[in-house]
């Protein structure tokens, strides 16, 4: 059940390693519906925050919240609107990609063959749906992921470098993908990238992350009222906060 | 429930497609074949009667239970965790609405079920041998007495994989844990012969408990004392394990 129009809420989210890296004190809003992208040099937390929103790492403070489920307390039920691809799209090298996808499918009542077959479709993977993925290039695995982020018709996608290994074709099939769902199907995208262009052709808001902390949140419209592109934003912002 | 019934079956899978089940089946009956063939030519060589139906399953189980089932269950253990750890492949099922809990649980649940098929058709095989080459001296009850016998060995197997589950949760490598379990398993054994006072508090002499329920009238006070420290060990096991398995980033 849908219990709040805050499809993701960060609060006081902290995480930090031993080296001093982590995300220190994040704190967010997405809405229902919006395609955020989270901006950031590499090193800066993105990963980090992303497996503390996916419950991969405990958090050393703070909490997470989708749909009003904390994924501390709650996991099952705040995972259950939620499809996402961390870091690398992992898939089991020993079976097929329908097989992959079949056994991704048993944790949802809703998705039978015909749903397999749809994201396999829609992610262009449909002719190789009989081949196993170690003979899968890291743009066929990236595709494979991508179908099993959106095989339950997720609420809420969270998606950790999604054009990774994407040919040219690839990545504007995957940012018209994107726009499809959040336009159709009301989909909220939390989306991390350092390709700055993509984050500013597909983000409807961007949040600069650096250092393990947020330096700022837009809507893409006004950043691009006052600058010239995203990436002239990106680097001010960093600027601004005397980092570079 | 309906998480924990997913993650188990896709354990099944996982453990069916990756071939180890038919590799373990596939060694059961060479070990078996073996065993009859020795015995056949003990008999036919020496004039020596070698065992009779009902004994050739009870041989094998006392080979079988000290070598090749805790090396299956080490395999398919250390493939279940390490293996997973190592390739990121636990992200898979960690990012489903499903709980570390029953994740964990599915996994234990799919490797005991793993050690069970494999002593019952170890049971069943070595009794077709015994009833094909050996002289006929079974009577139904004996043949259930040796079936439990099979059965019980079940449960210091069960132990032996969370030890390797607590291992894998330590160790990062899988070669390690492989290793690291069988110097343990060798020092355990020997440890139960020079320290033979304190050999009851081994894992590995609970190896051989099936022999309790071989007995005509069973040792109830043994089987208890035995079946007590097994689940003592066995709960700590666990909980020390999925401590860990929860506590993990990944």
């Amino acid at each position: 059940m849908i219990n709040s129009c805050k499809a993701i809420e960060i609060t006081n989210l902290t995480k930090l390693y031993a080296n001093g890296r982590g995300i220190n004190d994040l704190n967010l809003e997405i809405n229902q519906g919006e395609v955020f992208g989270f901006l950031g040099p590499n090193g800066a937390g993105k990963t980090t925050a992303m497996k503390a929103m996916t419950g991969l790492i405990k958090p050393d403070r703070g909490d997470v919240k989708i749909f009003g489920y904390s994924i501390r307390d709650q996991y099952e039920l705040a995972m259950s609107e939620v499809g996402c691809l961390i870091e690398t799209a992992e898939s089991y090298p020993f079976l097929s990609a329908w097989d992959n996808l079949k056994l991704q499918a048993r944790y949802y009542p809703k998705v039978d063959t015909k749903r397999i077959e749809e994201v396999l479709e829609l992610t262009g993977m449909l002719k190789y749906k009989d081949e196993k993925p170690r003979r899968f290039s890291l743009g066929m695995k990236q595709r494979l992921g991508l179908a099993a982020a959106i095989l339950s018709k997720p609420k809420v996608l969270i998606l950790d470098e999604p054009l990774n290994g994407l040919d040219v074709e690839g990545m504007i099939e995957m940012r018209n993908l994107i726009k499809r769902l959040a336009e159709n199907e009301s989909i909220t995208f939390f989306i991390s990238s350092h390709l700055i262009h993509d984050v500013e052709l597909t983000c409807t808001r961007i949040g600069v992350i650096y250092d393990g902390a947020i330096l700022n949140v837009d809507y893409t419209q006004n950043i691009l009222q006052n600058y010239a592109s995203v990436e002239n934003y990106f680097v001010s912002e960093v600027e601004r906060n005397g980092r570079i | 429930m309906a998480a924990f019934k997913a993650a188990f079956l896709n354990e099944l899978e996982k453990l069916y497609k990756k071939r180890k089940f038919l590799v373990a089946l596939f060694i059961s009956l060479l070990v078996i074949i073996a065993g009859q063939l020795v015995i056949i030519g003990i008999r036919s060589g020496f004039g020596l009667r070698g065992v009779g139906s009902l004994e050739f399953p009870v041989l094998v189980l006392s080979i079988v239970i000290n070598t090749i089932l805790p090396l299956f269950t080490a395999l398919v253990t250390i493939d279940c965790f390490s293996g997973e750890f190592s390739r990121n492949l636990m992200r898979i099922t960690l990012t489903r609405p499903v709980s570390r809990f029953k994740i964990f649980t599915a996994k234990v649940t799919a490797i005991c079920s793993f050690i069970i098929t494999n002593l019952l058709l170890l049971f069943l095989l070595s009794a077709l041998a015994g009833f094909l080459f050996n002289v006929h001296s079974a009577t139904f009850t004996s043949w259930s007495k040796i079936l439990l016998a099979y059965l019980v060995s079940a449960l210091p197997l069960f132990l032996l994989a969370l030890l390797l589950i607590l291992l894998a949760n330590i160790i990062k490598n899988g070669t390690s844990v492989f290793f690291a379990s069988v110097i343990l398993f060798l020092a355990m054994k020997a440890a139960g012969v020079l320290l033979s006072q304190y050999s009851g508090l081994l894992m590995t002499t609970h190896l051989d408990w099936y022999k309790l329920w071989l007995a005509d009238f069973w040792p109830w006070d043994k089987i208890l004392r035995q079946f007590g420290l097994m689940l003592g060990y066995g709960i700590m096991l666990f909980t020390a394990a999925f401590y860990l398995f929860d506590k993990r980033d990944y």
